[in-house]
């Protein structure tokens, strides 16, 4: 009889660990016993007509969320890239931010790091960078449209809504586009447009756009490379409210104290698209839909000298950092170390169009050739020697 | 000192709640009385201080950033500062040491057989070391904080608090800010003295539950920081520690911060329950 009081006593723990469990697990178990969602079928076309409706014209409803990124590129390991606020630990593990939409000019996108936080805070012709750990606030002089990356071959844009335009922009005539199953993505029912590049060279699978069933806002991206069950590249949203956001989010003064830096926006982003038009050594790209590569002279000191990976430096660059602001130095930490890591898992390569060092990852693919240019984009190495070959 | 809290027995009725804050308030009295708990209280409020004085004697030099930069431009923020340099292991020892010792520190003096001879029941004297623990967590982070507050107020100029996001708040939501992070902290601290107590429950040599705590934090830090095991991450105890940062924000990261307080919630109930469930069925010898 003592035994069996014991034994129901000892059942008291393992009803908390199932209820505890249940807790833990309950969001994804509900969202399984729900099934998938059915929305009314909609074609390809009519889906991605919406939704460029619903953001060319402006109308994309208030909204506030939290986005999350996870990025499995196959990179080496970063082990320096702690911290939310550089950009370039976004290109390893899992990433929160969130972000606050008022209108095509008023949104707010916060990057939380461990007792820091990195602010992008647009409001009409203002747009503030603050970073809290260079305790920096920077004005972005050139507006928000000039913010946006064009016609880059890389996943740069962060929130879904720039992703999701930016896949449908690089689409062009060499994609199937289908509808794949309705998806649930934060808790909202989702149509699923799948964009499978019909290039062989492409080291992408399909690009796998969940668009919302109501407001036709680009809820998620995952980006799948060939041969992987897993998403390569995914931005979406986590949780999502659409409702006017509090307005002093879009308000920001640079603290007392704080350091004020005015800077431009940075010019990569407008990279001419063509050959030989423009100086040699200017960033350009090569070829169509997505087999296009970037190709980018190379700055000198890159892999030995962390000022020389971030500032457009061409010529003698010396290994002074000193003159550098703060703010700057961090990423510049964060780009040298990246590039240390790549470099280390570079592979001699040569061929016809030369020789140089060719790092692969499950998406993107970089040659280094010796005479000094960077040739990357989302294909095989051989789209990259081609690329290569014509100067 | 057994026998002074077995001989206040709770009656039944509306007298149990008295004599259960009586019997708290004996408890309490012994914990906060006991040299090495207050040795250790005052490494404690002791802490903040000498971060305080370094951040000082630096702030010259030009060499301040992120927080430390905010410390010496406003005493406030040192309340923050310094539970983000003690959250990660300077508290979870005082915590460990104080649960650890609950109930295995009666069963190695042999005093424990004496407490249960009392009608009060096992439960409810398990109930009462583990209330007698959260008022140790809130005990010890309210000092830090209160230390940190004076420290700062008198090593530095004060007013308006700049949060991480850029916004600046007046002074006294600043304090206001700076008691939700106590609080969260606490709650932190507490369920790491759940998992104290268990540990306590299990083994009659303190030394050995504290050091199983101690153990745990330390392992669960090392595992926090390896990036190719991050999807642990959200079940450990230590990566919810440090989400108090969420009080410094605008406006305010409520949703990291009850996903928090949901995780302490669940090693509270398992750890309670597991604790429970072990004390009530074992054969109490010393």
């Amino acid at each position: 009889m003592r035994n069996g009081a014991r034994a129901v006593k000892w059942g008291v723990p393992i009803v908390a660990v199932a209820v505890v469990a249940g807790v833990a697990v309950a969001g994804p178990v509900i969202a399984a016993v729900q099934g998938d969602p059915s929305l009314p079928e909609r074609t390809a076309q009519e889906l991605l007509a919406d939704a460029a409706r619903t953001w060319q014209s402006g109308t994309v409803r208030p909204m506030s969320g939290t986005i999350v990124e996870t990025a499995s590129l196959g990179l080496p390991s970063l082990p320096n890239m702690g911290g939310g606020a550089s950009p370039f630990s976004l290109l390893a593990g899992s990433h929160q931010a969130k972000v606050w939409y008022g209108g095509p000019e008023r949104m707010r996108l916060m990057l939380p790091g461990e007792m820091s936080e990195s602010d992008l805070v647009v409001n009409g012709d203002q747009v503030w960078w603050w970073d809290s750990a260079a305790n920096t606030a920077t004005r972005v002089k050139g507006g928000p449209a000039a913010g946006r990356p064009d016609a880059s071959p890389f996943p740069s844009a962060i929130t879904p809504q720039q992703a999701a335009e930016e896949a449908l922009k690089a689409a062009g005539g060499n994609t199937r586009i289908t509808v794949g199953k309705d998806a649930t993505v934060a808790g909202r029912a989702a149509y699923e447009v799948v964009l499978t590049p019909t290039d062989g060279g492409s080291l992408i699978k399909d690009v796998r756009l969940a668009i919302d069933g109501e407001t036709f806002i680009p809820l998620r991206v995952q980006v799948y490379a060939k041969g992987t069950a897993e998403p390569a590249f995914e931005v979406g949203f986590d949780t999502v409210t659409f409702s006017p956001p509090a307005p002093e989010n879009f308000t920001f003064t640079p603290p007392p104290g704080a350091k004020v830096e005015e800077a431009a926006v940075p010019s990569f982003t407008r990279l001419p698209h063509g050959k030989d038009e423009h100086e040699a050594d200017a960033p350009r790209v090569v070829g169509e839909g997505w087999d296009r590569v970037l190709v980018a002279s190379v700055p000198k000191g890159f892999g030995q000298d962390p000022a020389g990976t971030t500032g457009k430096t061409t010529g003698e660059t010396t290994a002074e950092t000193t003159g550098k602001e703060k703010s700057w130095r961090d990423s510049a930490d964060g780009a040298a170390s990246l590039a240390d890591g790549l470099l280390k898992s570079a592979t001699p390569v040569s061929g016809e169009w030369g020789s140089g060092r060719l790092i692969r990852t499950k998406l993107v693919t970089v040659l280094l050739t010796d005479d000094g240019r960077l040739v990357a984009g989302a294909v095989t190495p051989e789209v990259l020697y081609a690329a290569a070959g014509q100067k | 000192m057994a026998t002074e809290r077995a001989g206040a027995v709770p009656d039944r009725g509306p007298g149990r709640l008295r004599a259960a804050a009586r019997l708290l308030g004996a408890e309490a009295a012994l914990t906060f009385r006991r040299p090495r708990h207050l040795a250790m209280l005052g490494v404690l409020a002791v802490v903040p201080i000498l971060i305080g004085v370094a951040v000082r004697l630096v702030a010259g030099d030009g060499v301040t950033e992120s927080i430390v930069a905010q410390v010496a431009g406003n005493g406030l923020v040192l309340t923050f500062a310094a539970f983000f340099v003690m959250l990660p292991l300077i508290l979870p020892l005082a915590v460990s040491v104080v649960a650890g010792d609950a109930v295995a520190g009666e069963a190695s003096q042999g005093t424990l057989r004496y407490l249960l001879t009392a009608p009060a029941g096992r439960g409810r004297l398990l109930a009462l070391k583990y209330a007698n623990v959260l008022l140790f967590c809130l005990a010890a982070c309210t000092l830090v904080a209160v230390s940190a507050l004076v420290a700062g107020l008198v090593l530095f100029p004060s007013g308006p608090v700049t949060l991480l996001s850029g916004t600046t708040v007046p002074f006294a939501e600043g304090l206001l800010r700076a008691g939700v992070a106590v609080l969260y902290a606490s709650a932190g601290m507490a369920a790491l003295g759940a998992l104290a107590l268990l540990f306590s429950t299990l083994t009659e040599n303190p030394i050995g539950a504290i050091s199983a705590t101690v153990v745990l934090v330390v392992v669960s830090e090392v595992l926090v920081a390896i990036p190719q095991l991050s999807a642990l991450r959200p079940f450990l105890l230590t990566s919810w520690w440090n989400a108090f940062d969420g009080v410094l924000r605008a406006p305010m990261d409520t949703g990291r911060m009850g996903t928090g307080l949901l995780v302490f919630a669940g090693y509270i109930v398992i750890s309670g329950s597991l604790a429970w469930a072990r004390f009530t069925s074992r054969d109490v010898t010393s």
